[in-house]
């Protein structure tokens, strides 16, 4: 193995591990406020539709990702009020999304496209490197030539942790998560605070999905998603709940995923399909050496009830 | 007690039609009309013997799924994993069937064997991982469907590939699973899935290990506190409800679909999570939305060639029936809620 | 002095079901008040009004003599009322410190700035006698020191009106005398205290004036020093106590269970056993008395089989106990009254008869065919005969379990166990929320089963309740044996020094 070749797949690990680090950051806001979301697959569908109709329709993948982002927060609000303020199952809610949302997505595409065989195209977003940063060896084309959202996802790493760490609204943000009835005692509005949760779950996790049709390749088809959500779910609990944990289990996932690629092209000592089980086969190794009795925070999963009797 | 059971029932009922009322807006806004489109539906579903027919077929797999789905929820295990499941008793029947050689009704019956087990190994691999490690299943279950899907690929692709276009070989005509009635397409395995939908439901209400695993669904703590072996009922969730979606995988691949093929079986899985559902996890109701969601999917074809309305309209009526289902009795669970309606019966008994 | 606080004509309502009628209730600076009444007679939801977190059916409240709304926590905060609950409202993953500032809206900026907040929650706990260590987290402090960042809390915002639920039910005595003398400082500062509790001593001890509470009605107010005990608890009942005295009885028959040194994650002092040898005799009732949190959860999960003691010897009816489960030890006539009976002793979706028959289904006399036929004419005249013999009031027998009240669903589970003939009965607080009729039953109901043969071990927090059943008393404190003592008079004072570890 050559140089380059190593770091052609780590390139390709860092693009990859992109959208599931804007899920799995998406998954970390929402469940720290206690909110399980298993619909990420669906949320993410979505934002991948709306990001790509944007995107063809006005050139612009910057805008096409917004939107996406957008759209995510739209979907993601059915699910904020039956789990916020009917306080109902969030497990079946998540469901609901997974089916809801990638039925809306496939049904928008082929009222807006037909149903033909061939992929509509749409812009790709373009790399933008940093200059001098970029011609560090090795580093440089890694970290500092990769499309802006890359940059943006590490910038939100980083925002995710200080805020958790040293903020006021952060460590209010964590009570909900922990115990919304002492919070709310204390004066904190829980169910604010979990809305504005499924706020920026649905925003991130949109643009995660916005990100597979704008930037990683630049058409839509039922099914891109793959699974993403379900492996952010992992990476949450595989990264303890901490922004850096989520930061390497997605760059771990990513590595993976880039891996099975390059060997499907590479070899020919295994069908392509079962190399393309690697990721998933690499989430269960993953979870079980590593994910097995944490917690996460304490009330995650429970529904609130402000007036309980 | 008995306006909750008179709840339970209305819920499904008002979210199907609040679902469709939304369902004829879209088909509006789209430019056509709704009236127009149900009716072709409608005649797609129940318009001739055939299309009866063809209901009845659609509905097969689903009500495999969506027993799979019941039993384990009940048992307070998420198992997201039928899809997997069910393709990996299709393989399984298929495999055996094209590796015997011979054919012959024997056949059939070793191949159906094969499937339930495969589904049941399908079932108790997630299980393992979630009473030995704690995982959680509905993650575990969903990296499964994956790699099930990804083997069937690689199966109707190279290993069990037959010609040139990717798929594999028939299941020879003396091994499939025989039609009830000979011209239309309803085969024995309807009768084996509403069957098994009877025998959960007894299984679930008139025994005491029904009764048990119930229980474990509800409070696992308190069950264990009673001398309830929580783990081995959840173990046992897991590989029955595999199973049962393996079944259904035989069931189809033998008597229906006969060959394994690039999008068999997709969307199988989750429609029988969102049956289990909508049916509030009764096996006898799932039966019957599974029936209605067939109905949904085999109307819709003629729907669309009819009127032009995509068949994409059903998977949202369908899904908002979901939504609305669950949120209906979310709903009654909410304290204002359940204050208003304690007035609403309460007035009725004054009277 | 002058008037903080009154309520006027409160009322609150949860569906038809009155918790607070026509309250009126005032506080005066620098007092203390306390609000008698015994479980169940609304002084929560009262409080819970008073902090915002209720809103009130009906009536009004008066700060200070101006009118008030409280309409959430917050609010309640602005205003200057502090509540410590009874169930501390701490985050456990969090530090000491995190707690106190939590939601603290009075600073400017994004970022905490440790330096000074510091130093100003330094400077409180120094002025009230309040100590606690700022980094440690919660989980790892003791139950006193929770109760001091809970107090440090409310002052820290600024209360003037503190409001004490039940805050000596986790307290050892020492730890009883610590808090009064952090009320008598409070006091000292011109804080208002409404101390809530249904312990006539400390009652007796503490307030300036007392008000009764009954079926969420005020009674009377009276000034502690012109009134006594007996004239309270007539008050708080509603008629003349009748003085229980049980016969205590000494049993010299053969032990039903048996503890041998045995140890359970020996290195907490809270969750677990440290050498731990005792025995339970057929028809006698050992008490355990001590306060929650001594290791008494983990001695009744051992005891039924929940869990496995670590080291040490546990015998049942003479056999030495191996790898089991706790339906090895029900199948031995072990029968179980939970801490907890909502999360361990009953399934709340499931219906009344179905949780009266949790353990019987497989019973010949409920199945036909090895269980795979339930015979549900017998089930339902089974429960039908137990609803009647434990006067289980419910709407019927499909009703499910949770909207039960407290005291039904205990008459449930005493049903469930006690019918089953056993020949140890372990029962853990199992008054613990109930009124004082459906805790004289299920006493009561113990006794009976005593005197029936049964070995019972009880394990109660309330220590009047270990005095009155018990015929022997042991002493649990971090998890050790502190003493055993008869319990025909027995040596209060020893009792309660060995409580908090003497």
């Amino acid at each position: 193995m050559s140089w380059s070749m190593i770091s052609d797949l780590l390139i390709s690990a860092v693009r990859m591990a992109t959208p599931l680090l804007f899920v799995a950051l998406a998954e970390l806001y929402s469940e720290r406020a206690g909110l399980v979301n298993i619909g990420l697959d669906g949320i993410m569908a979505f934002g991948s539709l709306v990001g790509f109709l944007v995107c063809y329709w006005t050139g612009n993948p910057f805008l096409g990702v917004l939107c996406g982002a957008l759209g995510g927060v739209l979907v993601n609000m059915v699910y904020a009020f039956c789990t916020v303020t009917l306080a109902g199952q969030q497990i079946v809610y998540g469901m609901a999304l997974n089916i809801f949302a990638p039925a809306l997505a496939s049904f928008i595409y082929r009222v807006v496209f037909g149903v033909s065989s061939t992929l509509a195209q749409a812009t790709l977003m373009k790399t933008i490197s940093i200059p001098v940063l970029k011609d560090i060896p090795f580093l440089g084309k890694l970290l500092f030539d990769q499309t802006p959202m890359v940059y943006a996802v590490y910038l939100l790493v980083i925002v995710t942790m200080v805020y958790f760490n040293r903020t006021k609204s952060g460590l209010n943000y964590k009570a909900v998560g922990e115990y919304p009835k002492a919070a709310e005692t204390m004066g904190i509005n829980v169910i604010r605070t979990k809305y504005i949760a499924c706020i920026i779950c649905g925003f991130l996790a949109g643009m995660g999905g916005a990100y597979l049709t704008t930037c990683y390749v630049n058409t839509y088809s039922d099914g891109i998603v793959a699974g993403r959500g379900f492996i952010a779910l992992a990476a949450v609990i595989f990264g303890r709940w901490s922004a850096s944990g989520v930061l390497l289990a997605c760059l771990l996932f990513g590595f993976f995923d880039a891996l099975q690629l390059r060997l499907q092209v590479g070899t020919n000592l295994l069908p392509y399909q079962l190399l393309q089980m690697i990721p998933y086969l690499m989430t269960l190794i993953a979870l079980t050496i590593f994910g097995s009795k944490i917690a996460g925070p304490k009330s995650k999963g429970k529904p609130y009830y402000r007036e309980e009797r | 007690m008995q306006k909750t059971k008179t709840l339970n029932i209305l819920i499904p009922i008002l979210s199907i039609l609040l679902a469709f009322i939304i369902g004829m807006l879209i088909i509006l806004l789209l430019g056509k009309n709704p009236v127009e489109a149900i009716g072709y539906l409608m005649k797609g579903a129940f318009g001739s013997k055939t299309n009866l027919a063809n209901t009845v077929v659609r509905s097969m797999p689903l009500i495999f799924t969506g027993l799979c789905t019941c039993f384990a929820y009940r048992c307070g295990v998420f198992n997201l994993g039928g899809e997997g499941q069910f393709l990996a008793g299709s393989m399984a029947a298929i495999t055996v069937t094209l590796l015997i050689g011979h054919e012959g009704w024997w056949v059939t019956i070793v191949a159906v064997l094969a499937g339930t087990i495969a589904g049941g190994f399908w079932g108790l691999l997630p299980g393992i991982l979630k009473t030995w490690r704690g995982l959680n299943e509905m993650i575990t279950t969903i990296m499964f469907n994956y790699v099930a899907t990804l083997f069937m690929g690689f199966l109707y692709t190279t290993a069990l590939r037959e010609g040139s276009v990717p798929q594999t070989a028939p299941v020879p005509d003396a091994t499939k699973i025989g039609r009830i009635i000979s011209d239309l397409r309803i085969t024995w395995g309807i009768v084996i899935a509403v069957v098994l939908g009877f025998a959960i439901w007894y299984f679930l209400f008139y025994t005491s290990k029904g009764f048990q695993l119930r229980a474990v669904g509800f409070n696992p703590i308190a069950s264990s506190y009673n001398g309830l072996s929580v783990k081995k009922y959840m173990i046992a969730a897991f590989v029955v409800s595999g199973a049962v979606a393996g079944l259904g995988g035989a069931a189809d691949i033998l008597g229906t679909q006969f060959r394994l093929i690039s999008g068999y079986g997709g969307g199988y899985g989750f429609d029988g999570v969102a049956i289990a559902l909508i049916a509030q996890l009764h096996p006898l109701a799932t039966v019957a939305v599974a029936y209605f969601f067939a109905v949904l999917r085999v109307g819709s074809t003629t729907m669309q060639v009819g009127t032009g309305v995509p068949t994409s309209v059903i998977d949202i009526i369908q899904a908002l029936v979901i939504i609305f289902a669950v949120a209906g009795s979310s709903m009654l669970y909410l304290p204002k809620v359940k204050t208003f309606i304690t007035n609403i019966f309460e007035k009725k008994e004054v009277k | 002095m002058n008037e903080i606080l009154r309520m006027e004509h409160i009322s609150k309502q949860f569906g038809d079901f009155y918790a607070n009628k026509d309250i009126n209730f005032d506080v005066r600076e620098g007092e203390v008040h306390t609000l008698l009444g015994e479980n169940g007679a609304g002084k929560s939801t009262l409080m819970n009004v008073l902090i915002g977190l209720y809103q009130p059916s009906e009536g009004t409240i008066y700060l200070h003599g101006k009118k008030v709304q409280i309409d959430s926590p917050a609010e309640a905060v602005r205003l200057g009322i502090g509540m410590v609950h009874q169930h501390f409202m701490l985050v456990e993953a969090m530090t000491v410190m995190q707690n106190i500032i939590l939601g603290d809206k009075r600073f400017k900026g994004i970022f905490i700035d440790h330096a000074a907040r510091r130093k100003e929650i330094l400077e409180l706990s120094w002025r009230y006698g309040l100590n606690t260590d700022l980094e440690a987290k919660i989980t790892d402090i003791s139950v006193g020191a929770q109760q001091r960042v809970e107090i440090l809390k409310a002052l820290y915002r600024g209360a003037e009106l503190l409001i004490l639920d039940e805050p000596t039910a986790a307290l050892t005595d020492i730890e009883v005398e610590g808090l009064y003398s952090v009320i008598d400082k409070l006091k000292a500062e011109g804080k208002s205290i409404i101390f809530i509790s249904h312990k006539m001593r400390e009652v007796l001890h503490v307030s300036d004036r007392v008000t009764i509470l009954r079926a969420g009605k005020t009674i009377q107010t009276l000034i502690a020093s012109e009134t006594d005990g007996k004239e309270l608890a007539n008050l708080m009942i509603g008629r003349d106590l009748v003085e229980c005295d049980y016969e205590k009885k000494e049993s010299a028959l053969e032990p039903v269970v048996e503890l041998k040194n045995v140890d359970y994650n020996k290195t907490s002092k809270h969750n677990g056993l440290n050498g731990v040898t005792l025995m339970v005799r057929k028809g006698e009732i050992l008490g355990i008395a001590g306060v929650d949190g001594n290791g008494q959860s983990q001695l009744s999960q051992i005891v039924t089989g929940v869990t496995m003691a670590e080291a040490g010897e546990v015998m049942l009816k003479g056999c030495k106990v191996g790898r089991v489960t706790a339906a090895d030890f029900i199948d031995k006539n072990v029968s179980h009254i939970p801490e907890d009976r909502n999360r361990m002793g009953l399934v709340g979706n499931m219906t009344v008869e179905e949780n009266l028959l949790l353990k019987s289904t497989q019973k010949c006399d409920f199945c036909d065919l090895n269980g795979w036929h339930l015979k549900k004419k017998a089930m339902r005249a089974y429960s039908e005969k137990m609803r009647a013999k434990y006067d289980i009031r419910c709407q019927g027998m499909d009703q499910e379990i949770r909207s039960l009240s407290g005291g039904n669903q205990q008459k449930v589970i005493l049903a469930r166990e006690l019918e089953a003939k056993p020949d140890l009965l372990v029962a853990v607080h199992p008054t613990r929320g109930l009124d004082i009729g459906a805790t004289r039953y299920v006493r009561d109901n113990m006794i009976a089963a005593r005197d029936a043969g049964c070995a019972v071990l009880l394990i109660s927090a309330d220590f009047d309740e270990v005095l009155q059943l018990s015929d022997r008393i042991i002493v649990m404190f971090e998890g050790k044996i502190m003493g055993e003592y008869s319990g025909k008079n027995p040596p209060i004072s020893t009792i309660s020094l060995a409580m908090a570890g003497k």
